[in-house]
């Protein structure tokens, strides 16, 4: 019986962490936000404005629940618990340091992207229990983009699998390091097995994932609907989005959803093409860095740090991009981006039989 | 082992109550939601029979494809089209009655006939593999099965499949595509 209650602490503790994570991101997100269009930001609350975000979420948990007069009331409930619960079960497979992953399935890369795609459904069901014109519209839009971009950001982790040989988060991660059994070549030339570092990471083993990782990041910056890809939420068009009709509590799990789904789709792209947990700091000659910095509590500020960094990336971008046209995103899906990620694959599969294993 | 049986039956009368509450629903986009309850249910299910590829491969078909194509479909239709399907078919010999009753009897005899011919005794092809180890255990890493086979013995109907999807959407292209301009 122990282990399960193993199992509800380290969902209770994940929760903390994201809860955490999201007010740390709103806060960085209006810094940055501030600092890209040279104004200071929150500076009211606490000392540089630190403690807005905290004063916010105790504003949004007291105030009243309130739905549309004529809201499908059972499906505007249920759409922001569905959206989160959606992003949260994903990082049940997510690898946090040797040996600690709440789960390591042997499935874990597909499960992750299986269970991203029923937010699309909390989606709809948020813009059609709204009852309102531009909830609907939104929520079409989002799902629209989502069911797109899943196709060029599948295919580019299957281009990192491919290398890799598995779909196990936590053996993706080991074939990246130090730790390794199987012979790593960084860009398919030098034998990094025993040096490790950033010369071991997926992206560095061979060129063309450099260009899978980058097809990656944008079409999961689509997927989490941010700037330059937020036309599900185009303020200027639509209020805002599928969230129009939502207040209080409810909308508070609408903004936690987004926020941990930046994290996850960071952390997926860490795990595959950045090394994971694993160290970026290479041996050198008997300078043993890449061992001394591997170990439990290294590991979770390893993929902490690169996951932070790539999460700092997507707000930095938000606020200097403009946000595109339908039409403009759907052509860069399907014209640019899903063409690049078939040729990523079949290079792949070349370079695994003609370089990794010839 | 007493609390993986008590999820089987959670999870099978989930499964069992969606899908009555579904055909009986009168609002169909309540109902086309909760299919999305029985397609999860079902997923699980398929866990509990060591086939974790295709519970997961369930969710990511029917529920990211299928059933945001159904919701799509649903939303774009007119109401006066949608009001004959709420309708439904009046009269004892509507044909869909009948023809409903006769399938679901059939396989209801079929189930019980199974039953019956087991009768409680594991069948002797399971007893003769677990005495051989030819079992896949919950340990195993399906997939190198899975990936091997579609490879080797099945890259036949893996290839006419992979062609009859490509046709599939050749002909939605082509179909959507708008009509030349004759000049």
């Amino acid at each position: 019986m122990n282990f399960y209650i193993i199992y509800i602490l380290v969902a209770i503790i994940l929760f903390s962490f994201l809860a955490a994570f999201t007010l740390f991101a709103v806060y960085a997100e209006r810094k940055v936000a501030g600092f890209v269009q040279d104004r200071l930001g929150p500076m009211e609350t606490g000392k540089f404005g630190s403690l807005q975000t905290i004063a916010d979420i105790l504003k949004l948990l007291q105030k009243e629940f309130i739905s549309p007069a004529n809201s499908d009331k059972l499906l505007f409930a249920a759409a922001p618990v569905v959206v989160f619960v959606a992003v949260y079960l994903g990082f049940a497979a997510m690898p946090w340091a040797p040996d600690l992953a709440p789960a390591a399935l042997n499935l874990g890369l597909f499960y992750v992207i299986a269970i991203i795609s029923i937010e699309a459904i909390g989606v709809l069901m948020a813009g059609w229990g709204s009852n309102n014109k531009f909830s609907l519209l939104g929520s079409l839009r989002a799902v629209a983009q989502i069911v797109s971009y899943e196709i060029p950001a599948g295919l580019a982790l299957i281009a990192a699998v491919m290398i890799t040989q598995t779909l196990n988060m936590q053996e993706l991660t080991i074939n990246q390091g130090v730790l390794s059994n199987e012979r790593l070549l960084f860009l398919g030339l030098w034998d990094v097995s025993k040096v490790g570092g950033f010369l071991a990471w997926n992206i560095f083993q061979a060129p063309h994932l450099m260009l899978a990782y980058i097809i990656y990041f944008i079409a999961s910056l689509a997927e989490c609907n941010r700037a330059p890809f937020d036309i599900p939420e185009a303020e200027s068009e639509l209020v805002s989005g599928y969230h129009t009709e939502y207040g209080g509590l409810r909308f508070a799990f609408f903004f936690l959803a987004e926020y941990c789904m930046m994290f996850l789709v960071s952390m997926i792209g860490v795990v595959l093409f950045l090394g994971g947990w694993n160290t970026p700091l290479p041996n050198i000659g008997t300078v043993k860095l890449a061992e001394w910095t591997t170990g439990m509590w290294w590991g979770i500020a390893w993929i902490l740090i690169k996951t932070l960094l790539i999460v700092g990336l997507q707000i930095l971008i938000r606020w200097t991009l403009p946000r595109l046209r339908v039409d403009q995103l759907m052509s860069l899906c399907w014209k640019v981006l899903t063409p690049l990620a078939f040729l990523c694959m079949a290079i792949s599969g070349v370079w695994r039989i003609m370089v990794m294993v010839g | 082992m007493m609390i993986s049986l008590i999820l089987f039956y959670l999870l099978a009368a989930t499964a069992i109550g969606s899908a009555l509450l579904i055909v009986s629903l009168k609002n169909l986009v309540r109902s086309i939601f909760l299919f999305f309850v029985t397609l999860f249910s079902l997923a699980g299910l398929y866990v509990f029979a060591l086939a974790d590829f295709i519970a997961i491969t369930q969710v990511i078909v029917y529920v990211g494809g299928v059933l945001v194509l159904m919701l799509f479909a649903f939303m774009l239709s007119n109401r006066v089209l949608l009001s004959d399907v709420k309708q439904g078919f009046k009269g004892v010999f509507a044909l869909p009655k009948w023809q409903g009753l006769l399938i679901s009897l059939a396989i209801f005899f079929l189930l019980l006939s199974i039953a019956m011919q087991f009768n409680g005794h594991e069948p002797q092809w399971i007893t003769r593999s677990k005495s051989e180890q030819t079992l896949i255990l919950s340990s195993d890493n399906t997939i190198h099965h899975l990936g091997i086979n579609l490879m080797t013995r099945y890259v036949l109907p893996f290839e006419v499949i992979s062609v009859f999807l490509m046709m599939a959407l050749m002909g939605a292209a082509h179909l959507a595509r708008k009509e030349e301009q004759k000049v």
